[in-house]
C-alpha cells in the first residue's frame, strides 16, 4: 500500500443561481422603475436556487498516480479542479493533501503583453510558484523547449498564438512540484508540440509525482493517466484502471444504443414546426471502415400540408469539438419534400473515421427557416481499428485514416 | 509539508506563507513598473509633468483663494501636491488591484493580499522621481532641517492608511462594480478635505462655521500632510499637534487592521465574485 497524498472527505459545492421570477418581456425603463421600488436591492426579482456542482466527493489519490478525470461537461470537474488548487472554496467538507502543489488551469497565466518573453517567464514562473533561483537555473531549457529563442526579447503581444501556448507550457512544464493539476491546456499547439507536453508530462510523473488532468480527449488520458474518476452530476460515478473507467462512461453515456428518441429532447429555439423525431443507426458500435448507415424520421408540428426544399446538415465532431464530417443534400443536389411523417430518409456513408467516439450535430433548414438544431444529443462509437494492420491504432495521430501508399523508387 | 482546505476563513496574514511568496511580490511590482509608462513618448517624464501640471494649477487656485502669490506658497502647493499624488495613487491603485487582476486571481492559488500590496512599490517609485528633484529644489531654495528625519516613518504611515482604504475598497469592488465610479470622487473628497494646497492654518481662518473646522480636525489624513510638510519644509509652513498626531497614527493602525481582517474574511471567495 502506498502513501497517500490527497485525501478528500465530503466535499460539496454550492453556487447560488438567481432566476428570474417572471420572463415577461421587460423594458430597460420598467426594469430600472422596479429596481428603484424594490430598493437597490440586487436580489429583489430574483429567485435563488442552488445548484451543487459538487455534492459528497470522497477519493484518495496515492502517490506516483496519474489521475484523469472524466465527465461530460458540467460534471463538475473543472469546479473540482479549483477546489484542489484553492482558487475557490468548498461550501463543506475537507482536503488533505502532502507535498507541493501547482496547478496548470491555463496557459501563461498572468502573461502581460508588454512584457517581453524573458520578463514574461519570471512573472509567470513565480505565479505558479517557482523560486527565482529555480527559474534562473531552469531558463535555458524552458526557452529552449519552447522554441522561442529568437523573440525572447520581444514583447509577447507580438507573439502568434502557437507562440504564447508553447512558452505558456514550457514554464510550466519546468516546474516539478509533488502535485501537479493540469486542465485542458493540451489542446492547443500542434500535434507535435502536444506530443512533446505529452512526453514531458509522463517523464514528470516517472519521478514519482502526482498528475491530475482532465481531458475530453480519450487519446491523451489514455496515454498519460493510469488511473481515472469519472464525475456525473457533481459525483463520483466510478475511480480506478483508466480504461474501466472510460468503459463505464461511455456505458453511461449510453452509445450502445442503436435508435436516438429526438422528439422529447428540449429545444430552445428555432421555428420547431419540422423537427427530427428518431435516429436510428443499423449498427453500433460500427466497425471500422464499415459504411456508417442511419435513418432518419421527422416530425411535424403544426399539421402543414408539406414543407419542401429540406437541408439536412449532419456533422461527425471528435471529442476536442472538430467537425470532421459534414454531409447534406444540398451537396449531392438532392432535393426533398416532407409530405407524411411516414418518410424515411436514408443515409449511407463512407467512413474512415479514426477509432473513438463522435457525437452529431443535427441541423435542419426547409426553405429559409432554420426548423431544428440539436447539438451533442446523439452520439457514435468508431470501433479499433485501422486500414494498415498496424497494431496500435492510438499511435497514429489525425483524425481521419487516409489509405495510402509509400513507395521508394 | 500538509495542507488542509477547508470552508473555514483565515483568521489573521500568516506570515510565513506570505514570506513564501516574496518572489511574485516583485515580480508583479517589476511587471507595474515596467508596464506603467509602456508605449507612451514621455516614458518616466510623465511621473515628474504630472505633478508639475497639478502644482500649476492647484498653486494658481491657493493663491487666488488665500491672496497669496509668494514663491514660498508655490513650494508648500508642490510639496503637498506631490505627497498627495502618493496617497491619491495607492489608494486608486490598491482598490483596483483585484479587479484588474482577476484574470490571475481565478486561475492561480496566491496569498491575495500580494495584490494590493504590489501597487505600492510603482506608487512610491514615481512618488521617488518627483520628490528626488522637489528635494533638491528646496535643498537650494531654502535649506532642509533635521526634522528630515522623520520622513519615512510619515511616508509610512501615510501608506498604511491610504492601504487601508484601499483594501476596503478592493474586497468591495469584487461584488460591487459601483466602487469604480464611486471611488473617484471619495479621493476628491479627500483631497479637498486635507491640507493638500491650502495649509491647514488657512483653512481654519477661512470664514467657515465652527462644527465645519472640528470635523475638518478630525480627518486622520490632515494630520498626516500636516506632520510632512514640517517637516520638509519646517515650522512656517504647517503646525505639528503631537496629541493630534498621536491619534491620527491610532485611527490609522485600527483602520488598517480592520481592512486587513475585511479583506481576509472574504479572501477565499474573491474568484466566485469576480
Amino acid at each position: 500500500m502506498s502513501e497517500v497524498v490527497i485525501k478528500v472527505e465530503n466535499l460539496s459545492k454550492c453556487y447560488k443561481l438567481g432566476h428570474k421570477t417572471n420572463d415577461t418581456e421587460e423594458s430597460f425603463v420598467k426594469a430600472i422603475s422596479k429596481k428603484i421600488k424594490n430598493g437597490l436591492s440586487p436580489q429583489s426579482n430574483r429567485a435563488i436556487e442552488d445548484f451543487w456542482a459538487l455534492k459528497n466527493i470522497n477519493f484518495e489519490i496515492t502517490k506516483g498516480e496519474r489521475v484523469g478525470i472524466i465527465g461530460r461537461n458540467g460534471a463538475g470537474k473543472s469546479t473540482l479542479l479549483k477546489i484542489l488548487s484553492r482558487i475557490v472554496k468548498p461550501t463543506t467538507g475537507r482536503i488533505e493533501y502532502y507535498g507541493r502543489m501547482a496547478s496548470l488551469l491555463e496557459v501563461g497565466t498572468g502573461f502581460h503583453g508588454d512584457l517581453t518573453g524573458r520578463e514574461n517567464i519570471y512573472l509567470n514562473g513565480s505565479l505558479i510558484g517557482m523560486k527565482k533561483a529555480e527559474i534562473d537555473a531552469k531558463f535555458d531549457a524552458i526557452v529552449d523547449f519552447s522554441e522561442i529563442e529568437q523573440f525572447l526579447d520581444t514583447p509577447v503581444k507580438r507573439y502568434s498564438s502557437g507562440m504564447y501556448v508553447r512558452l505558456g507550457f514550457a514554464i510550466a512544464a519546468y516546474l516539478e512540484p509533488e502535485i501537479l493539476i493540469v486542465d485542458e491546456v493540451l489542446a492547443v499547439g500542434d500535434s507535435v508540440f502536444q506530443k512533446k507536453c505529452i512526453d514531458r508530462m509522463t517523464d514528470i510523473s516517472r519521478l514519482g509525482n502526482t498528475i491530475l488532468f482532465v481531458s475530453h480527449n480519450f487519446s491523451t488520458i489514455n496515454s498519460l493517466c493510469n488511473t481515472g474518476i469519472l464525475l456525473e452530476k457533481g459525483q463520483v460515478k466510478t475511480q480506478g484502471i483508466v480504461t474501466d473507467v472510460f468503459n463505464h462512461y461511455y456505458q453511461t453515456q449510453k452509445i450502445t444504443e442503436t435508435s436516438f428518441d429526438l422528439e422529447n429532447l428540449a429545444r430552445y429555439e428555432h421555428k420547431q414546426e419540422l423537427i427530427f423525431k428518431e435516429i436510428t443507426f443499423n449498427k453500433v458500435p460500427i466497425p471500422y471502415g464499415e459504411q456508417i448507415k442511419f435513418k432518419i424520421k421527422l416530425k411535424n408540428k403544426i399539421n402543414a400540408k408539406q414543407f419542401s426544399d429540406l437541408d439536412f446538415g449532419i456533422n461527425f465532431c471528435d471529442n476536442n469539438y472538430n467537425c470532421i464530417y459534414h454531409v447534406s443534400n444540398r451537396f449531392i443536389n438532392k432535393n426533398f419534400t416532407h409530405c407524411t411523417d411516414d418518410s424515411v430518409y436514408e443515409f449511407n456513408l463512407d467512413n474512415n473515421l479514426k477509432p473513438g467516439f463522435y457525437n452529431l450535430i443535427l441541423f435542419l433548414r426547409t426553405a429559409d427557416q432554420i426548423q431544428d438544431f440539436l447539438i451533442n444529443r446523439v452520439g457514435v462509437e468508431i470501433l479499433d481499428g485501422n486500414p494498415y494492420e498496424f497494431n496500435d491504432t492510438n499511435q497514429i495521430q489525425g483524425s481521419v485514416l487516409p489509405n495510402f501508399k509509400i513507395t521508394q523508387t | 509539508m500538509k495542507t488542509v482546505i477547508t470552508s473555514e476563513d483565515k483568521s489573521f496574514i500568516n506570515f510565513k506563507e506570505l514570506q513564501g511568496f516574496f518572489g511574485l511580490l516583485k515580480y508583479l511590482s517589476l511587471r507595474d513598473i515596467l508596464v506603467r509608462y509602456k508605449q507612451t513618448w514621455m516614458g518616466f517624464a510623465w511621473s515628474i509633468v504630472r505633478p508639475l501640471i497639478n502644482i500649476f494649477i492647484f498653486g494658481t487656485l491657493s493663491m487666488l483663494i488665500i491672496k497669496n502669490s509668494s514663491i514660498e506658497n508655490f513650494v508648500r502647493v508642490g510639496c503637498g501636491i506631490i505627497f498627495w499624488q502618493l496617497i491619491s495613487t495607492v489608494i486608486s491603485d490598491s482598490s483596483n488591484s483585484l479587479s484588474a487582476n482577476a484574470n490571475i486571481l481565478t486561475k492561480v492559488y496566491f496569498p491575495k493580499l500580494i495584490l494590493p500590496l504590489s501597487t505600492l512599490f510603482p506608487c512610491l517609485v514615481d512618488f521617488l522621481i518627483s520628490f528626488i528633484l522637489f528635494f533638491i529644489c528646496v535643498l537650494f531654495y531654502q535649506g532642509i532641517s533635521w526634522h528630515i528625519i522623520f520622513l519615512p516613518l510619515i511616508i509610512l504611515h501615510s501608506i498604511i492608511f491610504s492601504l487601508g482604504i484601499g483594501l476596503i475598497f478592493s474586497v468591495a469592488s469584487v461584488k460591487y462594480r459601483d466602487v469604480k465610479f464611486i471611488l473617484p470622487f471619495i479621493i476628491q473628497i479627500l483631497f479637498y478635505a486635507s491640507p493638500v494646497f491650502l495649509s491647514s492654518s488657512d483653512v481654519l481662518q477661512l470664514n467657515i462655521p465652527e462644527w465645519l473646522k472640528i470635523v475638518y480636525q478630525l480627518n486622520p489624513l490632515l494630520h498626516i500632510i500636516d506632520a510632512y510638510k514640517f517637516c520638509m519644509l519646517g515650522n512656517n509652513a504647517a503646525h505639528i499637534n503631537l496629541v493630534y498626531y498621536a491619534g491620527s497614527i491610532f485611527v490609522t493602525l485600527i483602520l488598517c487592521f480592520l481592512a486587513v481582517r475585511y479583506f481576509l474574511k472574504f479572501e477565499k471567495t474573491f474568484a466566485d465574485y469576480i
